[in-house]
């Protein structure tokens, strides 16, 4: 028997613990001339969102910088992401967080908790940033030098479980809010009160917003689904002015397709939206464009950004969802000129 | 009607061998006709050592610690799934007592919610051997039951845990029997604060000056928030045998769960109060009638389920004020019917015939929707379904060395008839020695879209094809002993399979996922099992079993665009390795066990990169416990102390969710003599 001793004792080594944790060693990045971040959500409850950084002159993107320069990982879907002052603020949804971030180093600054549920950042000054959340009818008002919340503009006629507010644009001293899920309204903010002043009715779910070279505003609704209590309908194109603060103009596309990544280019002039493939319409336009001026490549488009620079056109394919995205890099014209992989779904863009 | 006492004697004689490996294999007769039931099926059954080792095990525990397939955890009680042979949760049928017990909204079955105190057999079929018992298994299914408690009289016993992180496990069970007449109740009530400690190796903690700037970070040591539960199970049964061949059972079981859902790794909400709580009420119940007659029997079962789920998600908004973000509501109800008969027409010749039939009534409400009138809408669905299943199986054993069956069946889900479902089987012993049997089988299935796939809100896809699968098995299985000293067994088998229409959630541009079929995935492998006994001396006994799976499951689909790159890669969450093996010795009064547990390294991107979360690295689980039991003339006790996880490892069974280190249990098991 007491043979069989070291037999048992050298196999229980052999089987017992050989894992080695893997901490995040920090190393310096650089997020260097004037190139753009693109945030990858990752997969809802997998805690595996990144950031990544192109700088279109070198052609070099940089992947998980976040994790690389702060020696941990960004979170739960990552959202949406703003530069002021060469700080960016990237929004982690299901992580309910903000980080602050140097924009060249990549290096943590500070972070914003205590919020529901976080979409997008907006800047009124630089005292004052507007947050906007799902599952929750409050506009949280943070405080960037205290990265802390310092109050709440409470949405009217919204409930907490349904409560849903997106994507924001300034004009003069209003901000305009876009309120999406089960939503059909976007909410004018006077940023001197902190108070909706104002609520236009557009069509189901208006999710992206964007104002033009004339200060209009234009609203891309995604249309809802069917059965949804909140109705379903082709998503459209809304043109709002500002002044009256009333629809001027609504294009309304196919029902039933996936429309998303509103953005604006030539500074102002010409609005980009994905519906399949890549469309573009000049903003004095009175009519949708027949063809796409980059067709779709056999796949779902997850984001868009066009460069405030040259022109060029950045569309994000997030493949099957479960793999590092690919951005292909057209010209003004949709000609192909590049592709570089980046982190899982790739969903937002913001320019430095 | 002698063979068919024999085929049923041995196949008893091999079930109680295999539920209790104390005994050494003896009187097993390998020269002897195999039982014609498992022709050239791919069996794993486990002993009753395995079941009733812990009070506080689960059914996920025992399969990760005694069988080949991968359990998926996000800790003790907290979602625990299991998945065959490379293919997804959903893909293993899950029957109790004949019933299917999978959720019929989610397609699959959460292994933390079933107790194994509450289990008297369990079984594998692997692959394409569940075609056998149920359509819709691509993976395999997983047989579940109660059996009548063998003892005349009263008999009672009651076991207590104590264990780390405030955990308590009660168990009681008490039964009566006697000729004709066995009734037993079961009681567990399980609770724990779950609170243990980790590393946070995904976030850091800043520590700032006076003017808001940072001067350092660490990772912190954190508790497990928000994973308390406390889980409440009771169990009546009650049979009948007339003894003259009618057999009629009752099992009721009831469980009440109320668990809170912890945090992900990189959670910073958490400094806010929350509340992330899933509470669960089922009751399923199960009336078995069998009618043994020479060369036949009919079986009749009847069932009723009754499931009701609750999730709520709360939030403080404001100091005191928590309000509700979601609230989700659903109620199954699971109306059971099965009739089968076996028959016996000639001596080598076996026939059975079933008919299952599920009604399924789903009331699922996810959220609450103020909408701009005021009024309250609610978003969810309602909708039954009817499905059924019918197969005919025919056996036949040539020789005595050879054994054929094939087996139909047809599935109808709603109004979509499935394809017919064949199954073919064969095995043949090829030498006398250790009575080695090859085995081999062929199938198709099919499997119905879950309901929440079809007609969740938002997202549900009515549309959906039945995914389809195609599997093949090679095996070989062979027993040796040496009466009264060892006994030795091991089954090694291949198995290749192919699955189309995959159905995954993907993410739609709106904000929610929607199903698809999307893939076609190549599965194959090898499984392998062992199983040995050893009596070194008349008080000294040796025991070990073991088990070791090779999957390379992988996207053998078309490119989902032109950058994909998943194409022959492994899926992810699939490990291409696991392996597990317990060991027993027993020394008098006395016990040790050691039980081992590894999984490769698993994927959780469809490219297979090995980025910052695109994998988990390997682990090895090792769990040691001594008992020691005690025999008076009034009473039988045992004491047990069990260390979990020995090596304090680190490790990740799901991304983003920290699993307990080390961690210790005493269990006090008492049973009175009446």
């Amino acid at each position: 028997m007491m043979r069989l001793l070291p037999v048992a004792l050298m196999t229980l080594v052999t089987l017992s613990s050989c894992m080695k944790w893997e901490d995040g060693a920090v190393t310096d990045v650089a997020a260097s001339g004037n190139g753009v971040f693109i945030v990858c959500e990752g997969n809802f409850q997998y805690g595996n969102a990144t950031l990544s950084y192109y700088d279109p002159e070198s052609g070099h993107c940089g992947n998980e910088l976040f994790y690389h320069a702060n020696g941990m990982k960004l979170g739960d879907v990552g959202q949406s992401m703003t530069i002021r002052d060469g700080v960016g603020w990237i929004v982690v949804n299901s992580s309910h967080v903000i980080f602050a971030v140097d924009a060249t180093t990549v290096r943590e600054r500070g972070r914003v908790t205590g919020l529901s549920s976080p979409r997008y950042i907006h800047f009124v000054n630089d005292r004052k940033a507007y947050v906007s959340q799902l599952w929750d009818n409050r506009i949280a008002i943070i405080d960037p030098e205290s990265y802390s919340v310092i109050g709440h503009i409470v949405c009217p006629d919204m409930s907490v479980e349904s409560g849903s507010t997106e994507q924001m644009v300034q004009c003069g001293e209003k901000v305009y809010v876009c309120c999406w899920s089960y939503q059909n309204r976007i909410m004018r903010i006077d940023t001197a009160s902190d108070r909706v002043d104002g609520v236009l009715t557009v069509g189901c779910q208006p999710r992206e917003i964007a104002v033009d070279a004339r200060g209009k505003l234009w609203v891309l609704t995604d249309g809802g689904y069917p059965g949804s209590p909140a109705g379903y309908e082709a998503p459209a194109l809304y043109r709002i002015d500002t002044e009256e603060f009333r629809v001027e103009r609504m294009f309304r596309m196919e029902i039933g397709n996936d429309v998303s990544g509103l953005c604006m280019a030539e500074n102002g002039n010409m609005l980009y939206w994905i519906d399949g493939g890549i469309w573009r319409m000049p903003i004095d336009s009175d009519r949708l464009p027949d063809a796409p001026v980059i067709p779709t490549r056999d796949t779902k488009y997850f984001g868009l950004t066009v460069s405030p620079y040259d022109g060029d056109i950045y569309v994000a394919d997030a493949i099957d969802y479960q793999q590092p995205g690919v951005i292909y890099r057209y010209t003004a014209e949709g000609d192909l000129t590049g592709s570089f992989t980046v982190g899982v779904n790739p969903t937002a863009f913001c320019w430095k | 009607m002698r063979l068919f006492i024999y085929v049923l004697m041995t196949i008893c004689s091999l079930a109680a061998v295999a539920a209790d490996p104390g005994v050494i294999l003896r009187n097993v007769d390998y020269t002897g006709r195999r039982p014609m039931k498992d022709i050239g099926v791919n069996r794993t059954v486990f002993d009753s050592l395995s079941l009733r080792d812990n009070v506080a095990m689960s059914m996920a525990d025992v399969l990760a610690y005694n069988s080949s397939v991968y359990v998926k955890e996000h800790g003790r009680a907290s979602l625990s799934t299991v998945a065959f042979r490379g293919t997804s949760p959903s893909h293993t049928q899950v029957t109790w007592n004949g019933m299917r017990i999978n959720s019929p909204m989610l397609g699959m079955t959460d292994f933390s919610t079933i107790p194994a105190y509450f289990v008297d057999n369990a079984s594998l079929l692997h692959g394409t051997s569940s075609v056998q018992s149920a359509g819709g298994g691509l993976g395999g299914l997983i047989s579940l039951s109660t059996a009548p408690f063998a003892h005349d009289g009263i008999a009672a016993q009651y076991i207590q845990g104590i264990g780390s992180f405030n955990t308590f496990d009660e168990f009681a069970r008490v039964t009566y029997g006697n000729d004709h007449w066995a009734v037993s109740t079961r009681v567990l009530y399980s609770s724990s604060d779950n609170d243990f400690k980790y590393r946070n190796h995904d976030r850091k903690e800043n520590i700032y000056d006076d003017d808001h700037n940072i001067i350092g970070q660490y990772y912190p040591e954190e508790r497990n928030r928000s994973g308390a539960f406390k889980d409440l199970h009771v169990m009546q049964e009650l049979y009948y045998d007339s003894r003259r061949g009618d057999r009629i059972g009752l099992s009721a079981w009831y469980n009440s769960d109320n668990r809170e859902l912890p945090l992900l790794t990189v959670e910073y909400g958490g400094e806010m109060g929350f509340e992330n709580r899933q509470r669960d009420r089922v009751f399923r119940s199960v009336m078995s009638w069998d009618h043994v007659r020479s060369g036949w029997k009919t079986s009749l079962k009847a069932g009723y389920m009754n499931s009701w789920t609750a999730y709520d998600y709360r939030r403080e908004v404001a100091e005191g004020q928590m309000v509700s973000m979601t609230r989700s509501r659903s109620r199954v109800q699971t109306l059971f019917g099965e009739v089968s008969a076996d028959w016996i027409p000639a001596r080598r010749w076996f026939v059975t015939a079933t008919l299952t039939g599920h009604q399924q009534l789903v009331r699922s409400m996810d959220r609450s929707i103020a909408m701009g009138s005021g009024a309250a809408a609610v978003i969810g669905y309602d909708c039954g379904r009817m499905e059924l299943s019918g197969a005919v199986s025919v056996k036949w054993q040539p020789t005595d060395r050879i054994g054929l069956s094939v087996v139909c069946r047809e599935e109808l889900a709603g109004y979509d008839w499935s394809p017919v479902i064949p199954a073919l089987f064969a095995d043949a012993r090829i030498c006398r020695w250790g009575a080695l049997t090859a085995k081999a089988s062929v199938s198709r299935n099919y499997r119905a879209p879950s309901l929440n796939d079809m007609y969740f809100m938002p997202g549900g896809n009515p549309s959906l094809n039945h995914e389809r699968g195609m599997t093949y098995d090679i095996g070989l299985y062979g027993a040796w002993h040496r009466d009264g000293v060892w006994a030795f067994s091991a089954d090694m088998s291949w198995f290749d399979s192919y699955i189309d229409d995959w159905i995954q959630w993907l993410p739609t541009t709106k904000g929610f996922y929607s199903p698809q079929n999307v893939k076609r995935v190549h599965a194959y492998g090898i499984e392998f099992k062992a199983n040995g006994q050893w009596a070194v001396s008349s008080d000294i006994k040796l025991y070990m079993q073991g088990s070791y799976s090779w999957t390379p499951s992988v996207n053998a689909g078309r490119h989902m665009s032109a950058a994909d790159v998943s194409i022959g890669k492994q899926l992810p969450y699939v490990p291409r390795h696991s392996a597990s093996v317990t060991g027993r010795i027993t020394w008098r009064r006395w016990a040790l066990e050691y039980k081992w547990l590894h999984y490769s390294r698993r994927y959780t991107m469809s490219s297979n990169d090995v980025a910052v979360s695109g994998s988990l690295v390997p682990y090895f689980m090792n769990n040691i416990a001594i008992e020691r039991s005690f025999g008076w003339p009034f009473a039988d006790l045992s004491l047990k102390g069990t260390i979990r996880n020995l090596f304090d490892e680190e490790y990740l069974s799901v991304l983003s969710r920290p699993m307990p280190g080390i961690n210790i249990q005493l269990l006090v098991s008492v049973t009175p003599k009446f």
